[in-house]
């Protein structure tokens, strides 16, 4: 049936030089496909790369999504001083007042962002980068550049354990 | 409960029926794609007039005989020797409820081995349209029995709301072909098809590879371009398929999924989503070889090549094969038997009433047992379908830096198996009585491996 | 503007890329390269196979630079390299998988590089002009085995740390020097923090920093003089040979080689996991069985009998002295077997290099066996 000149016959007539007929459809097939193995790996590869380096960044959102942080023992601050604390990330402020209620804010200064301090002398909470001075009770800003006043943070006293909140 | 589980240390019984299923697979698959491979092939190459294909397909119809009636159906009797002993409750449970299934599929069964036999003996030897007939009979049988194992396998994960009103009742079999279109049946019929189409044309790459490219470098470039596109549809589909199925899974084993990601937190995926990403990345990769080393460079491709395309198969069937078991967890039988063999309605009576108690297997009077001694045959009945002591889930690394008070506390977490206990999704309760919790306790006390010295 | 692009923007977009690929052609040359490479010839026969294994080599060493890179963002050296790598392992999310990947490829780095050169070994791809290739390799070879060994300690748990004790052994039996040697590159007597400083920065800044050049005219001298052909090959008359083009049909291959290699690694680290031990305590007991990494394991050996042997300094010595021996032979072999034809120097070259891998894995296997 099958001889050795049909075998060669054949094999002459499909040499490895066919022209290569690839028509649009075909080619761009072929590229959507290698287009999808492509980001199969940058998929692979890349989504475990991006969450390894973008931990830190994904902690400080956690973080800084904090609403509530309760403070043991705050109770007892003295009257007219104020207790630095982080809420979140962020540097915050619980000030008790002379007669003695509380107030907390976010101490991040409104102008250039420093850090602000409470004037225990003149009962003001006064940042030291440009001389901007807010309100110890409402948080508004009295003199100096801040635009806008503190961020307030409820306050409640329970059981000699001060929470602090997000309003 | 019936009987212990087997006890295979280092595997465990899991690890054997793994083992045996994933080189079946890919083997059985094999068959059912390469079933219709080899008479449309054929079919081609007597229409088109090559006879140069004819030899190479009669060659590769040989291999085929040789590969699936021998390693193939062998293997396939080693899973049912396998899973009878790794898990007799489940077994028992299928064979209630499919004994006609099997009984169907073994017909199939029958034909198609006798087909494949035929198919090779009468080559060249009769009429070439009955030759086809052969092949095309053979193709159907064997498609044939996927259609019947594929109901078994999806009813483990899918039983079906009516099945479920019913089990237990002794009338399980009355709903049988609701049991067998289960939920993911259809769409697991069509991932396994397209599989199966796909592994058809990756063995033929093997038997491709083996043609010297040098001496015929037309004929070998055609049957690898041609074997090649056999990989398209599941590549074009699988990927839709699979979200087809994922939406007939109920929805407490999908979490299961993304567990890592939500809850663990620290991108420490489970096994479940690290295998199916071991999927997607080596088919990825088997469509690049097959593309740029086979096809464009036929000439020479050699076997080398083509079993590393296979062993990447076989990573990606047996990752699949894993997630797909993984899946499934806690139960063996969705919602009706968690994966140790204990029924969901009988934890109540074995919590009230004793696990060892109606443990038939167990032949000693146990009430003059030690607590450790009682307590390894509470980890023989509960804990071997899936740990070991020291192997596969060893106990003893599981275990290693808890004290003992937390091995209680895992213990009384796992017998009570609150609504909200993170191990729901994929342990079972463990069931028993008081002294028998505190039996268990103490033997796997005694398992923690001890620091070296 | 070009009318055509706003009629046909197919075209458009072509001949867009057609004058970036022109501008940077013109500069550059890339038509010349690929003409270059579309002419050059890679032989194709039956041990072809082996042509692979430097490109492996290369690519987990594009690995270990990438992941390495990575890890060098959250790894503190100094008194708190064990908290950071805790960190990585546990906390960062994907920290499992970069370490894993990282000490995975090493190793499979150092497996690829020795298969690289036995494999060029019994082709005799060390005979004129290739020597400079042989010599260069066995240099890279020596900087792998160093980068295994000071990055192991990195980590500093309870493992690395042991094996980096007994590891030290290694250099420290040098006669005459070795103490002395071997008390610089710890930094004192006893590993402490500052041997993690003094081998991270040996890791990251003066390994690569030598490792670099070599790799370039390594690779520079396989482009200079092509492939070698193994001795059946060179028996062929000339029309028999086969050969197929470098690219794309080589080049299409080597990069099927490096994503089954990134598979085998994606499988490796990700079901495999790199465990992290506890923080070394250098008062605590060694764990039974410490031992080097797999690739010292040889070496770790020799001394190790010889010790038994030849009590004292002087077993020290010999087992020094043999590898010394062992390793001068290795390097001067293309003097030993500098004939092209195949004749009883090609077959003295053989043996010493058969003799060589099965010591090394038999001496290596020994070393587990007596653990």
């Amino acid at each position: 049936m099958i001889n050795e000149s049909t075998i060669k016959e054949i094999i002459s007539s499909q040499g490895e030089d066919e022209p290569e007929g690839e028509d649009m459809s075909r080619r761009s097939f072929l590229w959507m496909g290698a287009g999808a193995i492509g980001a199969v790996y940058i998929g692979a590869i890349g989504y475990p790369v991006y969450r390894y380096l973008a931990t830190p960044a994904e902690r400080a959102a956690q973080a800084a999504a904090v609403t509530q942080t309760t403070l043991d023992g705050a109770d007892k601050l003295p009257v007219n001083t104020a207790l630095m604390f982080k809420f979140g990330t962020k540097p915050a402020m619980l000030i008790r007042h002379a007669d003695g209620t509380f107030s907390a804010f976010n101490a991040v200064c409104t102008h250039l962002g420093c850090t602000v301090a409470y004037d225990t002398a003149a009962a003001k909470i006064t940042c030291a980068c440009h001389g901007g001075e807010y309100d110890p009770t409402s948080g508004s800003n009295l003199a100096g550049p801040p635009p806008k006043p503190l961020t307030r943070f409820n306050v409640e006293v329970q059981d000699g354990r001060v929470t602090v909140a997000r309003a | 409960m019936n009987y212990p589980f087997w006890d295979v240390p280092v595997l465990s019984g899991g690890g054997v029926i793994g083992l045996i299923a994933v080189y079946h697979l890919l083997i059985a698959l094999f068959a059912v794609g390469g079933g219709l491979y080899l008479p449309i092939a054929e079919r081609k190459a007597i229409r088109e007039g090559r006879e140069d294909w004819l030899r190479v397909l009669r060659r590769h119809a040989k291999f085929f005989l040789v590969l699936t009636a021998a390693f193939g159906t062998t293997s396939g009797v080693g899973i049912w020797f396998a899973i009878g002993l790794a898990n007799p409750e489940a077994t028992s449970t299928l064979i209630h409820n499919f004994v006609f299934g099997w009984a169907i599929e073994y017909v199939f069964f029958i034909v198609e081995l006798t087909m494949a036999a035929a198919y090779y003996y009468t080559w060249d030897k009769i009429d070439r349209g009955l030759h086809l007939k052969i092949g095309y009979i053979y193709a159907a049988s064997s498609f044939l029995t996927l259609v019947i194992i594929n109901g078994i396998l999806t009813f483990m994960l899918t039983p079906g709301e009516t099945w479920l009103s019913v089990a237990g009742s002794g009338n399980e079999a009355s709903v049988f072909w609701y049991a067998f279109f289960n939920p993911t049946y259809f769409p697991s019929l069509v991932i396994r098809t397209l599989i199966a189409w796909s592994l058809a044309g990756i063995w033929a790459l093997v038997t491709a590879s083996r043609i010297d490219g040098f001496a015929y470098p037309g004929l070998k470039k055609q049957i690898i371009s041609w074997s090649a596109k056999w990989l398209i549809p599941a590549f074009v589909l699988v990927p839709f398929c699979f979200l087809w199925y994922l939406a007939m899974v109920p929805e407490s084993n999908r979490q299961l999924l993304d567990l890592g990601i939500s809850t663990i937190g620290q991108g420490t995926f489970t096994q479940v989503t690290r295998s199916a990403l071991i999927t997607v990345m080596t088919s990825a990769t088997i469509i690049a070889l097959v593309y740029f080393v086979a096809v464009r460079n036929s000439r020479s491709f050699n076997l080398g090549w083509a079993i590393s395309i296979l062993l990447l198969a076989l990573a990606a069937t047996g990752a699949t094969e894993q997630a797909r078991e993984m899946l499934r967890k806690p139960y063996v039988i969705g919602d009706f038997m968690y994966s140790n063999g204990v029924r969901k309605y009988e934890v109540a009576k074995f919590n009230s009433e004793g696990y060892l108690a109606h443990s038939i297997w167990k032949s000693k009077d146990t009430s003059s047992m030690t607590d450790v001694d009682r307590g390894e045959l509470m980890f023989r009945g509960q804990c071997g379908a899936c740990h070991t002591q020291t192997g596969y889930r060893g106990m003893s690394v599981l275990l290693k830096d808890r004290d003992e008070r937390s091995i209680e506390n895992i213990v009384g977490m796992l017998h009570a198996y609150n609504d909200d206990s993170p191990y729901r999704k994929y342990m079972p309760p463990l069931v028993g009585k008081d002294d028998e919790m505190k039996a268990l306790v103490a033997y796997l006390k005694t398992l923690p491996a001890k620091p070296a010295k | 503007m070009d009318a055509s692009l706003s009629q046909e923007p197919n075209r458009g977009r072509r001949t867009l890329a057609a004058a970036i690929y022109g501008w940077v052609d013109e500069r550059l040359d890339l038509t010349g390269l690929i003409a270059h490479a579309r002419e050059k010839a890679v032989p194709e026969h039956r041990h072809s196979f082996w042509y692979y294994w430097g490109g492996i080599s290369l690519f987990f060493f594009v690995v270990q630079v990438l992941s390495g890179i990575l890890l060098l963002v959250y790894y503190r050296p100094g008194p708190e390299a064990y908290e950071s790598v805790r960190q990585i392992t546990y906390d960062i999310q994907f920290g499992w998988l970069i370490r894993s990947a990282h000490s995975w490829s090493a190793n499979l780095m150092v497996l690829a590089v020795f298969v690289h050169m036995f494999s060029v070994f019994f082709m005799r791809a060390y005979r004129k002009p290739r020597e400079f290739g042989w010599w260069t390799g066995l240099i890279l070879l020596g900087l792998t085995l160093v980068f295994g060994f000071s990055g192991y300690l990195l980590p500093m748990d309870d493992l690395a740390y042991f094996a980096t004790k007994v590891g030290l052994e290694i250099p420290a039996a040098i006669p005459l020097v070795g103490t002395l040697v071997t008390e610089i590159v710890r930094g004192g007597p006893e590993i402490t923090d500052v041997t993690i400083q003094r081998f991270f920065a040996l890791h990251v800044v003066i390994l690569p920093f030598l490792y670099l050049p070599f790799l370039a005219i390594h690779v520079w001298l396989v482009q200079k003089h092509g492939n070698a052909l193994p001795p059946s090959e060179e028996a062929k008359p000339e029309p028999e040979r086969r050969s197929i083009r470098f690219f794309p049909d080589f080049f299409a291959k080597d990069m099927g080689m490096w994503l089954l290699s990134l598979n085998i690694l994606a499988i490796l680290a990700s079901l495999f996991p790199w465990q992290l031990g506890p923080q070394a305590d250098e008062l605590a007991a060694a764990p039974q069985g410490i031992h080097p990494e797999w690739y010292f394991m040889s070496q770790f050996q020799i001394l190790k009998v010889f010790g038994r042997w030849f009590p004292g300094a002087v077993g020290e010595f010999l087992g020094i002295g043999l590898f010394t021996a062992g390793l001068i032979i290795w390097a001067v072999i293309p003097f030993i077997d500098s004939r092209s034809a195949s004749g009883s120097r090609a077959r003295t070259a053989f043996y010493i290099g058969l003799a060589a891998l099965l010591g090394l894995i038999a001496i290596t296997i020994w070393g587990y066996w007596e653990l």
